[in-house]
């Protein structure tokens, strides 16, 4: 990851800027395209729990130097994790990233505001289907600021993996036996084995269902040369040739071939259907700092920024003027390659979207019970 | 804390018995910090994982409602009472590992080394600390993988003619990864004991008659008895809880029962994995107890 970073680095991060001042001028965008926009208003440092890959250190920087706001970043790995911990610790944070169906779960519990979400400038940005998720909609205005997306999907090498398989049975078949990885996720590796099994609500599984996706998963795991901690690990294994099968998110093949060096990887949307993620950024209810929230995401999401996110770490976001900001640095195949240009695909009836399931506890226990000795 | 005030208050006092609490309270101050770090940060947080373990969690969210059945799913699954067998096991075979690759390792260094290459030699013995564990682990995946540099080695040199995927993702990896991490704990803690151990009580038992391996039995086995239990409390307690090295270098055969209670936390069901934490912690508990039975403070503080 660090050879990747390095890859991606300030040329490109100038070169982004040069990029937004074209676009901003071409499109009309305006103010809400400028890569800093000056304002007066609060000043300050705010807690904010999130994933690793909704932001970079150079952007904060800038955004410090500008408006003096800089957000105290702690990392999560599941959904699941954040939930208790905000219900833990309350207003000593102030913005919680999220997914999918787990933020209405946040508002239900009183956790998170909802705030105006056409009252940012920003928000021109996003394409016009992610202003609009009912799911994120409610009478006092809109739960979260929209950011990444992307359908979990199945990469192969096709030097290895024949025929060209077409759903989730190929990872349990024996000819692939230690060449399989896939993150250590317990609930959402019980989704795809539930998804194999035909299961309807893969985070709500009937007993039988889960049995099903339990019966799949022992098939799985001698095939697994490991559960990945990260997506980057993945990727460094199907570069190296010793995983030929993983699930991965939108982009996969890319960074394998382009910054990785490793091999041309063909990816299929498995037909029983799969899972996705797509998430946001909440603001806590009553977090101490909670005024420097709106003005945070203004700047955060200013088109420059959010392409630059892309290039760095590789899934579709939501933010139209990013995908003008990549048209213009001449990266407009690698985007269209992610589908940046399609979020409403992320409303794919084969998609079941990430949610705090009721048959949680029984994954977990179905997938140690499986994994353990 | 009790002896302390024990021996406060058997002090003789020489200003009369308020002057004597006072000086007690003085004695006490000092330590006082640690003791509110302890009780505060270890025993509270226990107190709470105890509590939360004779809950339920329902739906995310964690209920008072008290019953053992966290407890009850852990010894009535097979599969979490293997898993436990197989950490055990693998904390014994690796803390033998350790002894095994220690024990000459600082015979050797005490007995034949100069003070100075004592001092060197042990530097580069905990050189390793100075990187993270995190690191340290990586850089295992890089010598053990398949396109690691043990491969490398053994098919240039043409033992192999194909790259193994024996040595990672495996309970071999894992096995060798854990013997790394913890020699230098074992090691210290054995050289401790063997640099106050005086030799030529070797020599006057083969002079005696005894055979070497009679004399190492007999004369100096005992005597480093503290270091031994030290060393096995370094490395075999730590290692039932481990989770990063079985994550990284065990695949999905190389679990740990650590892995299986991160998998509750991570998932937030919170009452589950504190019963699992709570019998872990009960069994390191009771063999601190087993390991105090022959060894006293004193062996560890004074004797190394």
């Amino acid at each position: 990851m660090a050879m990747i970073d390095k890859r991606l680095s300030r040329r490109r991060f100038l070169q982004a800027s040069a990029a937004a001042s074209a676009a901003a001028a071409l499109s009309g965008l305006g103010s809400a395209s400028r890569l800093v926009v000056a304002q007066d208003g609060p000043t300050g440092t705010f807690n904010w729990l999130t994933w690793a890959d909704h932001f970079y250190d150079e952007q904060l920087d800038a955004i410090d130097t500008a408006v003096g706001i800089r957000p105290n970043a702690t990392f999560f790995s599941d959904n699941a994790e954040a939930f208790v911990q905000l219900q833990e610790v309350g207003g000593q944070l102030d913005m919680v990233s999220g997914d999918a169906l787990w933020v209405p779960r946040y508002y239900e519990e009183g956790l998170i505001a909802p705030f105006d979400i056409n009252s940012l400038e920003v928000s021109k940005n996003l394409y016009s289907v992610a202003r609009e998720f009912p799911w994120w909609t409610v009478p006092d205005g809109y739960l979260g600021f929209p950011f990444g997306w992307s359908p979990v999907q199945i990469y192969y090498n096709p030097e290895f993996v024949t025929p060209d398989p077409d759903s989730w049975e190929v990872m349990l078949d024996p000819k692939y036996q230690g060449r399989v990885v896939t993150e250590n996720q317990p609930v959402e590796v019980i989704a795809y084995m539930g998804k194999l099994a035909g299961a309807k609500d893969v985070y709500n599984m009937t007993d039988e269902e889960l049995a099903a996706a339990k019966a799949n998963l022992a098939q799985l795991v001698p095939n697994l040369l490991k559960f990945t901690d990260q997506a980057q690990e993945t990727w460094a294994l199907l570069a190296s040739g010793e995983a030929w099968l993983a699930t991965a998110n939108l982009g996969a093949d890319l960074v394998v071939r382009d910054e990785l060096g490793g091999p041309e990887l063909k990816r299929i949307m498995p037909k029983e259907g799969t899972v996705a993620w797509m998430d946001a950024e909440m603001m806590v209810d009553g977090g101490q700092n909670q005024e420097l929230v709106l003005p945070f995401l203004e700047q955060s999401n200013q088109p420059e920024y959010i392409a630059e996110n892309f290039l760095r770490y590789g899934r579709p976001l939501f933010n139209e003027g990013a995908y003008k900001v990549l048209v213009e640095m001449g990266e407009q195949d690698r985007a269209d390659r992610f589908l940046f240009n399609e979020p409403e695909a992320i409303l794919d009836p084969n998609l079941t979207l990430k949610a705090p399931g009721l048959s949680t506890e029984a994954a977990i226990n179905a997938f140690n019970e499986v994994v353990g000795a | 804390m009790t002896e302390l005030a024990s021996r406060s208050e058997s002090a003789p006092a020489t200003d009369g018995q308020g002057s004597g609490r006072g000086r007690a309270i003085g004695r006490l101050l000092p330590a006082l910090p640690a003791f509110l770090v302890l009780g505060v940060l270890f025993l509270g947080a226990m107190a709470f994982a105890l509590v939360f373990s004779f809950w339920k969690t329902e739906n995310f969210v964690l209920v008072a409602d008290w019953n053992v059945d966290n407890y009850a799913k852990f010894f009535t699954v097979p599969a979490y009472v293997r898993t436990f067998g197989k950490t055990l096991l693998m904390a014994a075979l690796v803390t033998l590992g350790c002894l095994a690759l220690a024990l000459p390792f600082t015979y050797f260094l005490v007995r034949y080394v100069s003070r100075r290459w004592q001092r060197i030699i042990l530097l580069a013995v905990i050189i390793p600390f100075w990187t993270s564990y995190l690191l340290r682990v990586y850089a295992w995946q890089a010598i053990l993988g398949e396109k690691g540099v043990l491969n490398l080695v053994l098919e240039t040199s043409g033992l192999i003619s194909e790259p193994s995927r024996l040595f990672v993702y495996n309970d071999f990896g894992v096995f060798i990864v854990l013997v790394y991490v913890y020699f230098p704990f074992a090691a210290l803690a054995l050289y401790a004991s063997l640099d106050r151990f005086d030799f030529s009580q070797l020599t006057a038992a083969q002079d005696l008659g005894a055979r070497p391996d009679q004399a190492l039995r007999h004369i100096l086995i005992p005597q480093i008895r503290p270091g031994i239990i030290t060393a096995c409390i370094f490395v075999f307690v730590p290692i039932i809880g481990e989770y990063l090295t079985p994550t990284l270098v065990g695949g999905a055969q190389g679990v740990l029962i650590g892995n299986l209670v991160v998998n509750f936390f991570r998932g937030a069901q919170i009452a589950q994995g504190a019963a699992f934490a709570m019998i872990i912690a009960l069994f390191v508990t009771v063999v601190l107890v087993v390991f105090r039975r022959h060894l006293q403070v004193e062996d560890v503080v004074a004797r190394g």
